[in-house]
């Protein structure tokens, strides 16, 4: 089996900074010899897996965990700090529903935009535009601009370009509780026709009902580290587990107290 | 290598924006292309009332100044519209995979556009008003090596100025105020041709003021257009240098941090 994906002892750090830095002050500093020092927060340590074309993959762990930093490493919006990564085929990754579009334009248009961005040529955007509008259903409110679309009308048309965009990757964070119980259904079903026709797919999602439905093997990510991958049921029992005992104790240590988990990155 | 292979790749994108960008700036304005003009023509009428009748400069004055005034609009719409080009798109850059250096080059294609029509204006104003040399002649040539520069001048400082605003928050304001003396510091507004000789004015002068490369390529625009004349060997020169040196500085800095650019913006 060829490798779609693989990753050696990655490790993606993000400098801690509440605003971006003045460029006449850092080039004093650097000309003074003092340079700023910067915190740093590292969102995955030393994480490495492999997976083979085809697999289907899902991502659980709590938030901030680095699973949505793990996606966009894969799709390539950012680079890893230390590590190997190697990405193999076609990657058609969703990180968020309706990303890529631009609110002035048009449903059409933006069809046209995310289909190329996603990697096809205008021609191949052009031969599929009528099934993708079939399949988005969104009747006249393709020819207005997204600017108008509620929520769920825009998950719609995102999840239709990426159906038929054929990629070898697919990468989806969290994007499947959107829309209404029809559209999830007609999502889940195509993402089971691309796993039978052997796309790899990677994806992060909270609930256990599609990590289950889609995934034969789960990553469990916690702060920052890869602490179980294997097959779906055991990995999610024990996260299960470990979600429990997590859940007692803090009610325990800290009747009163509500949850404060904010850590960035994810 | 690979850069430029992803960015031809990405061509239909780069359109697609294009487009976006002149559709929004004329879309909603019934007179449509009038305005690309209404501003040059603004400028150019204001300034030869007062240069005609409080300098007591002579009928040729507006040849002279439109000849500069249009090469230099678009070096300053190209560098305010390439600075913010990464951190407007923001949503983009974040979650979705695409050579970056489509958002800047997609504000120099949309500004090559404005730049056609209001040639249009130059052609205008040299028939109407008079001017010292005989324009139609060979000399005009030189307009081909003298675009190119111009361009290559935008794409580097494009280039450098959007991998800067991304990291440096007040790169913006540098720029705002360095435009402010670079319209002075260049022959926009007057002739520079022959001002470098005669008493109390030291022979380094002249070369240290087409050490900016704006100041030469817009002196050599004036010789070809408006004096009819080739362009003067130190003023092209150090304008080519200048170039060449602009453009290799910014798609240096532009690529060593084009993969990290998702990290930093908001």
């Amino acid at each position: 089996m060829t490798l779609a994906i693989r990753l050696r002892d990655v490790s993606k750090s993000f400098r801690l900074r509440h605003r971006s830095p003045f460029l006449a002050r850092e080039l004093l500093r650097a000309v003074m010899q003092r340079p700023t020092r910067v915190e740093v927060f590292w969102a995955l340590r030393h994480v490495s897996f492999e997976i083979r074309a085809g697999e289907a993959v899902g991502v659980i762990g709590h938030n901030g965990a680095g699973k949505s930093t793990l996606l966009s490493l894969v799709a390539r919006t950012a680079r890893p700090t230390e590590g190997e990564l190697e990405v193999n085929g076609r990657v058609a990754a969703m990180l968020e529903l309706g990303a890529g579009f631009h609110p002035d334009l048009t449903g059409y248009e933006n069809i046209f935009l995310n289909g190329m961005l996603l990697g096809l040529s205008r021609r191949e955007v052009a031969a599929r535009l009528e099934s993708i509008a079939a399949y988005a259903d969104l009747g006249e409110f393709l020819d207005t601009p997204i600017h108008t679309y509620s929520t769920g009308m825009r998950a719609r048309l995102g999840f239709a370009v990426v159906a038929h965009v054929d990629p070898d990757i697919i990468i989806l964070d969290e994007v499947l509780g959107v829309g209404d119980a029809a559209f999830q259904d007609k999502c889940r079903a195509t993402l089971t026709r691309f796993r039978a026709a052997g796309t790899t797919m990677f994806l992060v999602s909270h609930q256990p009902s599609n990590v289950r439905a889609l995934c034969e093997r789960v990553l469990w990510l916690d702060q920052g580290r890869l602490v179980a991958d294997g097959p779906t049921e055991d990995v999610l029992a024990r996260y299960r587990e470990a979600s429990q005992q997590l859940a007692t104790r803090t009610a325990a240590a800290r009747p009163a107290a509500g949850q404060s988990g904010t850590t960035p990155g994810s | 290598m690979q850069t430029f292979t992803d960015a031809y790749r990405f061509r239909h994108v780069l359109l697609a924006l294009t487009s976006k960008q002149l559709k929004a700036q004329y879309r909603s304005m019934s007179l449509g292309f009038f305005w690309a003009l209404l501003n040059p023509l603004v400028m150019i009428t204001v300034l030869s009332v007062v240069f005609i009748w409080f300098f007591g400069q002579g009928a040729e004055h507006p040849a002279r100044v439109v000849v500069a005034l249009i090469p230099y609009n678009f070096f300053t719409y190209c560098l305010t519209g390439c600075a913010t080009s990464i951190t407007n798109n923001s949503s983009l850059v974040k979650k979705v995979w695409f050579p970056r250096q489509i958002l800047p080059l997609s504000i120099i294609v949309t500004n090559i556009v404005h730049l056609g029509i209001q040639s249009v204006l130059v052609v205008a104003v040299l028939v109407a008003f008079p001017t010292p040399g005989h324009i139609l002649g060979l000399q005009l040539l030189w307009l081909v090596p003298l675009l190119a520069l111009l361009l290559g001048l935008c794409v580097g400082i494009g280039l450098l100025s959007a991998a800067l605003t991304v990291v440096f928050r007040d790169t913006q304001y540098i720029i705002q105020s360095t435009l402010t003396v670079l319209f002075w510091m260049s022959p926009v507004l007057y002739d520079s041709g022959g001002r470098f000789a005669g008493p109390g004015r030291p022979g380094w002068v002249e070369p240290l003021y087409y050490l900016n490369p704006l100041a030469g390529l817009l002196d050599s625009f004036r010789r070809v257009l408006f004096w009819g004349a080739s362009p003067t060997p130190l003023a092209l020169g150090l304008a080519t240098l200048g170039t060449l040196a602009f453009g290799a500085l910014g798609i240096r800095v532009f690529f060593r941090h084009e993969p990290d650019f998702a990290d930093y913006v908001k």
